[in-house]
């Protein structure tokens, strides 16, 4: 089966007939994703912003890492489930959208880095991390998270 | 007053600036980009203000530290968030103002304005009795809700602006018309 065929299988489906046909179904989708990418920018900037050492200087790094981290997993799988009834709405569109490839080729880094990299760097003693290491690692993580979000915008453009 | 707003998105949409705006593919897009981006970085972080002050996050730490550290870095979001809404409706003027959901959004916004200033007074008065409670007080917690629950209205009807319902010309109920100002509804 080629890659396009499950595309067109899932806008055919029920769940991307639903996704498709119902009045405001995709409207309403998008904008509980939106939402939700306003909760996972808001924790990765949290985060970050504390790992750069620009705000909550005072406050003990792990603190500000690991709650915020909650918050990130349950934005994100808001984000990946609203996100897949989204695609399913308009799947074949997607296969041949150049920015829906850069979206999912950046998400795809994005959760890679933050799980395999970024936190079990972070679960050990941050204190003894280098700074250069800690900016390197929350810019690379802004940066991650930013093309997600902008490539997700250019889908709509195309 | 519906009139006058339709005369100033005519004059506005006549101006070189405005068509170029809406002309240019490139400027366009990516301010509607600036405009989504900036939300992850003014919502976003008033979402963990907010949180906070509803006892659901950051419980260990004081409510003042995580509302006066964050909210620099929110307010230049939410000026960056203002000034590109401002040229996407320079963009779009006449259809933008005749849009049911622009106008719910701008009365949610201003909503949110008004409970954000007095959730701010609030909080100045009587921070130090709970500060470093885990869970605020009841009267706390509510302005912390009002504010997501106006702030998710202002994300969804700011994305239903995109669709075409309840324009003018639509089959609409006579009160939208009359609201959104649609001087000939039949046109």
């Amino acid at each position: 089966m080629r890659l396009l065929d499950l595309f067109t299988w899932l806008e055919t489906s029920p769940v991307g007939a639903f996704v498709k046909d119902k009045g405001a179904t995709f409207a309403t989708i998008e904008a509980v994703h939106l939402m939700a990418l306003a909760v996972l920018g808001g924790t990765v900037l949290a985060t970050d912003l504390r790992l750069m050492n620009v705000v909550l200087r005072d406050i003990p790094a792990q603190t500000i890492v690991f709650t915020a981290h909650r918050w990130f997993k349950i934005s994100l799988y808001t984000l990946l489930v609203t996100g897949f009834f989204m695609v399913a709405g308009v799947a074949t569109k997607c296969y041949h959208n150049f920015y829906f490839w850069v979206k999912m080729a950046a998400l795809a880094a994005g959760i890679a880095f933050v799980f395999a990299i970024k936190m079990p760097l972070l679960r050990g003693n941050i204190d003894e991390l280098r700074p250069a290491t800690l900016k390197l690692v929350a810019l690379a993580s802004m940066s991650l998270w930013f093309l997600v979000a902008a490539s997700g915008r250019w889908i709509g453009f195309s | 007053m519906n009139e006058l707003i339709l005369d100033f998105a005519n004059w506005l949409a006549s101006q070189t600036f405005s068509i170029g705006l809406h002309e240019s593919f490139y400027l366009y897009n990516w301010i509607e980009t600036t405009h989504v981006l900036t939300l992850m970085v003014s919502l976003g972080l008033l979402c963990i203000i907010d949180l906070r002050m509803l006892g659901w996050c950051f419980t260990q730490v004081p409510a003042s530290k995580i509302a006066e550290r964050l909210t620099k870095p929110m307010l230049a979001g939410f000026v960056v968030m203002f000034a590109t809404g401002i040229l996407l409706y320079t963009a779009i003027p006449v259809r933008t103002s005749q849009s049911l959901w622009f106008r719910i959004k701008v009365i949610l916004l201003l909503a949110a304005f008004i409970n954000a200033v007095l959730f701010h007074r609030h909080m100045k008065a009587s921070i130090d009795t709970w500060d470093r409670a885990p869970v605020p007080p009841a009267r706390t917690r509510i302005a912390a809700g009002l504010s997501l629950a106006l702030w998710a209205g202002v994300v969804v009807t700011g994305r239903f602006i995109a669709y075409d319902w309840f324009d003018c010309g639509e089959p609409n109920p006579a009160w939208i018309d009359a609201f959104i100002g649609c001087t000939n509804p039949a046109a």
